[in-house]
This record gives structure tokens, C-alpha cells and sequence, in this order.
């Protein structure tokens, strides 16, 4: 009988635990957590946050499943380092653990800007873990009507919305000269502002901010143009970095997440990593990257779940993506969703229907799609991303691809997918 | 397990399944009582006229599940017993991930609602509504062949 130890019980954890269990009946699957709860869906935090979704539907896996699949959970304890040489994970505790194989799907936590003061303030947060919405949601109902949001990603946008549907004031103060810089180009991310903005979201850009004002509690912040902005809570969405700390003390080879091989294995053997602290191909631009993705992390927890337990199972890469919707306007990334000038090899196909809300692009190279910008219009998203995914030269369909009745028909059999639709 | 399949040769492109289909999943069942309900009824399948034949389109179940893998809200789950990919209504949050990850773009978003809309084989009936509506029998409504080694 084996020992399986999985550290972090999230997308990544969980996929794994159910790919141990689906290849190994019997052997011993421990999971350690440093949070309180049973799997909880993380995305749906800001969800949680603005109202729309109740605790019992932020469950991922209630605790009922770790019985049902003789799952080991350990909450509330945080895995201080792990001894490669004597498989053994130690605890903060103390206490330790000895695997055969190790997962390490520690996830990724917000980065908080350097060299701000007020950072401590109370009414300062990041919005990762559920503690994080019911902390701010519970501060609500004592703090002034107006809040602030510092970055204009994913999540600090989904924060601005859930604090906007809560009913306060919000400004989201963004460096950059447009929102989502990390995954749309301008034109898309307008369509997205004007949205954000006509339901009373404001965006202030091109500003950072340069200080947490107040002495304990937060009184507001002021930006590096000297201006201040008062308000008595700040959240904080400037990006995430991967948990790496027990992957680096442990010696494991690092980039910006774990660096792991086609197996999703370490660089030390019986050591895998999965999810948004696992670094791997990135099949779009064709190197390795950090695809902080909840679908990316199911699929590789998953296949390093399968290879734990010896079933070789290859990992073929990600692609960064990402689905968002705001006020009605859903808006859909695939891969490379900007020419930067020095690409000349690259070639764009778009449309834009200002009347109807639409806007699609598609960047191109050498014939094979490695991009796309779906706004307003996402049905035939997924193709375009099994045509990435497939390297597939679309060069015959090129003045088809952005038509409307664009569909399956015209790719089937030309992608890897193997269901059988049409005799 | 039985699933649709089309043979599009047979396809006139009438529509008559999306009619069908939309009237199944409809809360009357009633065309013209139908077409005035808030959440209108959509087709699930979708018949699209590629290369001059006219091809239906709908959720296979995939056995690589790639929606469900996708969703971020747990709404979409594998029926072990079925093999029928189900969709919890009530858990869904319309974030849209299982239209960006399916790559038949067999999964339609219903922006009105915030819903996806996705074949659900017309699941407690015997037979699928676009099966027995279709005047070509154009669809066939069979076991699926063994997997091809
Ligand atoms: C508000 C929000 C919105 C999001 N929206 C989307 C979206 O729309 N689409 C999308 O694809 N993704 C989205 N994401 C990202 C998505 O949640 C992550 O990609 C996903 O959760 C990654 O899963 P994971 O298992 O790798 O790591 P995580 O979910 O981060 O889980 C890691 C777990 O390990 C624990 N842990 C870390 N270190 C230790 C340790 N030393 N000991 C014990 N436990 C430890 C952590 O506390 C955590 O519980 C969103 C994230 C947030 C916060």
C-alpha cells in the first residue's frame, strides 16, 4: 500500500485525489490544507462577495466526499518543507508525514505592492480565499459607502462588481493605460470599461496608488500624482505568484512557478506539481508559463494525479485563457490576444460591430491560429480553441472564420477530437 | 449508451429539430405560447450549413468532458451511471468557461438568462423530441459505436 500526500486542497488537489482514487482503491490519499473548509469553488468568491451565490453553492466537494473516497483531509495545518531525500513532508506543527509520491498544489496568493505604507491598515485586503470575502463582507455593513480597488485584473474587476452590487461606491485605480492589459488589447478592454463605468463603476487610469492613508484604520489613498481618494476599504488585486517556498527549499528547478515535465513531475523525481504553482508549455506561445486557470489546474491535477500512481499519462500543455462577463457583455481570451510591434510574421483578422456590441479577432502565424479576442459574440470560442490547441493551418477557412454561421462542420475532422457526430 | 447522430446527407437544413427541440424544452410545450415565454426556449441543436450540406450541431457528452473539467461553479457534472453530462441550473453562475472550452461549440450561451444551453438528449423521455420530428430521419438516435483503437 502506498502513501499519497497532496498539499492543498483546491481545484489541482482535488482532481488528483479523484484520479489517485480512481486508479488506486486502496492505497492511503492524504491532503493537507491550511485553510478551514472542505473544497470550495474559488472563482466564485467574488460571487459569494456581491451576493449572487450562497455558501452552500460555493461547496466544490462537501466533506462527505473525503469519507466516501477514504480521503485523509487535514485542515488547518500549513506543510512547512518537504525532505526530498527522506520523503517527508513536515508540518507546521511539527508533525510529519512520509509519501511516495508528493503533490505539491499549493496554488498561488495576491501580491501586495512593495513599499506602501498602510498595507497593515485595517480595511486592507486581498480577495483569494473565502475567509477573504466573508472578512470583507462582514466589515461591510461598519465602513463608509465608498471603496477603492487597486488593479484593473480579473480579480480586482470582479471585486469592484461584487462591492458595486453590494451597493457601495467603487473606484478601481489602474496603472496601466487600459483594464484586463493581461488578457485583452484595447479595444476589447474599452468595450468592457464603458460597461463597468455605465453601471457606476469608476475607472481611474493611469494612476497607482502610493500610499494607504490612516493610521489604523484605512482613511483612503493617495495616488502618485499627489491626489487623494477617500474611502475605508482597499482591495488589493494586483496579480497572484505561486506558492513556491516548499518547492525551492526543497531544491525543486523554479522559473516563475514549478517547472515541471510532460508528466507533470518535478525535477525531483516523485515530486508533481499541479495548478497555479506549476509552471509548463504553454502551447500558444510556445514556451513555459504560469496558466493560473481553474480548468488548467483540474486538467493537470488530474494527469499528475494518474502518473502518481504509475499510469503514464502525458501532459501536452495549457493555453492561457480566460471567460469573463460584466453587466451582460461576456468576453472570451484565448492564447495571444495582441501583436506586439515587433511581430511581423503574425497576421490579424477582425471585425467590429460597434452597433451590436461585437468585436473578434483572430491572430494568426504562418496559417494556425494562436490567438483569439471573442467580445460580444463567444459561440464559436471553443473551436478556436481546439484549433490552437491542434496547431491546425486554417488558411483554407480564412474568410470564413468570423462569419456569423461559422461552426463545427466546417473543422470536423481536422482537430483532435475524437467524438463521432456526423454519419 | 444511446446518443444523436446526424447523417447529413439526409439534411434538408428545415430546422425542424431546432423547432422541436425548443418546443420540448419550452414551459408550455406550446408554439404560440412558447415564443411569448421570458425565458425563451432555444434550440439545442443547431443546424449550420457548411460546404454546401447542411450539418446539425450538438453536445456529444464527450467522454473527455472537457466542460465539466471547465467549470469553475461545479453545475456541470459526469453521471457515472448515464454518461450523461448534467447541468445543475441552480449552481450555475453563467461565467461562460464551458462555451469557451467545447470544441464542437455545442454549448450555446443564453445571455438572457445567463444559462448554457446544451443538448440534455431530452432526458425523461424515451426519445429525443428532434429525433422524432425530423421529416428525413435524418437523425439517428443509437448506441454509440465502440471506441476506434
Ligand atoms: C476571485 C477569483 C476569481 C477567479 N476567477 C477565475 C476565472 O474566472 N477563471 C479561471 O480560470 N480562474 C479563476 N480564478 C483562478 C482560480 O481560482 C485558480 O486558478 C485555481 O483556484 C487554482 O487552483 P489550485 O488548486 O492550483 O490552487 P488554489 O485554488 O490556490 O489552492 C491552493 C490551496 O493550497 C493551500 N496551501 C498553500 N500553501 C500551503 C501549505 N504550505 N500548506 C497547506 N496548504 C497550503 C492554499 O491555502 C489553498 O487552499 C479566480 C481566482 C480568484 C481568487
Amino acid at each position: 500500500m502506498k502513501q499519497f500526500v497532496i498539499i492543498g486542497n483546491s481545484a489541482a488537489g482535488i482532481a488528483a485525489a479523484e484520479s489517485i482514487r480512481q486508479n488506486d482503491k486502496s492505497s492511503k490519499i492524504t491532503i493537507i490544507s491550511d485553510e478551514g473548509y472542505a473544497a470550495y469553488c474559488r472563482c466564485l468568491i467574488s460571487y459569494y462577495l456581491a451576493g449572487e451565490v450562497s455558501e452552500e453553492n460555493v461547496v466544490y466537494r462537501p466533506e462527505s466526499f473525503y469519507k466516501e473516497n477514504n480521503i485523509e483531509l487535514l485542515l488547518n495545518k500549513k506543510a512547512l518543507s518537504v525532505d526530498a531525500d527522506k520523503n517527508r513532508v513536515t508540518l507546521a506543527d511539527k508533525s510529519q508525514i512520509g509519501y511516495d509520491a508528493l503533490l505539491i498544489a499549493t496554488g498561488a496568493s495576491p501580491k501586495f505592492p512593495q513599499g506602501i505604507k498602510g498595507l497593515k491598515n485595517k480595511g486592507v485586503f486581498g480577495l483569494r480565499s473565502l475567509k477573504d470575502a466573508k472578512d470583507i463582507s462582514g466589515l461591510l455593513p461598519t465602513v463608509s459607502d465608498s471603496a477603492c480597488v487597486l488593479g484593473g485584473g480579473l480579480v480586482g474587476l470582479k471585486a469592484g462588481y461584487a462591492l458595486n452590487k453590494r451597493g457601495l461606491k467603487v473606484k478601481v485605480i489602474v496603472k496601466s493605460s487600459q483594464v484586463l492589459s493581461q488578457m485583452l488589447d484595447a479595444c476589447a478592454a474599452g468595450l468592457i470599461q464603458s460597461k463597468l463605468e455605465e453601471n457606476g463603476i469608476e475607472i481611474v487610469m493611469g494612476a497607482d496608488a502610493a500610499q494607504i492613508l490612516g493610521d489604523n484604520q484605512v482613511k483612503g489613498i493617495k495616488l502618485d500624482s499627489g491626489k487623494e481618494i477617500a474611502c475605508s476599504l482597499v482591495i488589493v488585486g494586483k496579480g497572484v505568484s505561486p506558492n513556491i517556498d516548499i518547492g525551492k527549499e526543497a531544491k525543486l528547478k523554479c522559473a516563475e512557478g514549478i517547472l515541471t515535465d510532460n508528466h507533470l513531475q518535478s525535477s525531483v523525481s516523485g515530486i508533481y506539481a499541479a495548478g497555479d504553482v506549476c509552471e509548463n508549455i504553454d502551447v500558444s506561445i510556445g514556451k513555459t508559463a504560469v496558466n493560473a486557470l481553474w480548468p488548467v489546474a483540474v486538467e493537470q491535477g488530474r494527469i499528475a494525479g494518474a502518473n502518481m500512481t504509475g499510469k503514464a499519462c502525458l501532459y501536452d500543455g495549457s493555453v492561457g485563457m480566460n471567460s469573463i462577463e460584466f453587466f451582460g457583455l461576456p468576453v472570451i481570451s484565448l492564447g495571444v490576444y495582441e501583436i506586439k510591434n515587433d511581430a511581423a510574421s503574425l497576421e490579424k483578422l477582425e471585425m467590429f460591430d460597434e452597433k451590436r456590441g461585437i468585436y473578434k479577432k483572430l491572430i494568426l502565424k504562418e496559417g494556425v491560429i494562436i490567438g483569439a479576442i471573442m467580445a460580444g459574440d463567444i459561440r464559436n470560442s471553443g473551436l478556436f480553441l481546439s484549433l490552437i490547441r491542434g496547431k491546425v493551418n486554417v488558411a483554407v477557412l480564412k474568410d470564413k472564420l468570423l462569419l456569423e454561421n461559422f461552426s463545427y462542420p466546417h473543422i470536423a475532422g481536422m482537430t483532435k477530437e475524437k467524438e463521432q457526430m456526423y454519419v | 449508451m444511446k446518443n444523436l447522430y446526424y447523417v447529413f446527407k439526409k439534411c434538408v437544413g428545415c430546422k425542424t429539430c431546432e423547432l422541436s427541440c425548443a418546443l420540448a424544452h419550452s414551459q408550455s410545450g406550446e408554439l404560440s405560447e412558447a415564443l411569448k415565454e421570458i425565458k425563451l426556449s432555444l434550440p439545442r441543436t443547431t443546424v449550420f450549413a457548411a460546404t454546401g450540406e447542411n450539418y446539425p450541431v450538438s453536445c456529444r457528452h464527450c467522454k473527455e468532458q472537457k466542460c465539466v473539467s471547465a467549470c469553475m461553479a461545479k453545475a456541470l457534472t459526469r453521471d457515472a451511471a448515464t454518461g450523461m453530462v448534467l447541468h445543475d441550473e441552480n449552481r450555475c453562475v453563467g461565467c461562460w468557461m464551458c462555451v469557451m472550452v467545447c470544441p464542437y461549440a455545442a454549448i450555446r450561451p443564453n445571455r438572457k438568462i445567463k444559462l448554457p444551453l446544451r443538448c440534455d438528449r431530452c432526458k425523461d423521455k424515451d426519445q429525443p423530441a428532434c429525433v422524432k420530428a425530423c421529416p428525413t430521419r435524418a437523425i439517428l438516435w443509437e448506441e454509440e459505436p465502440e471506441p476506434k483503437k
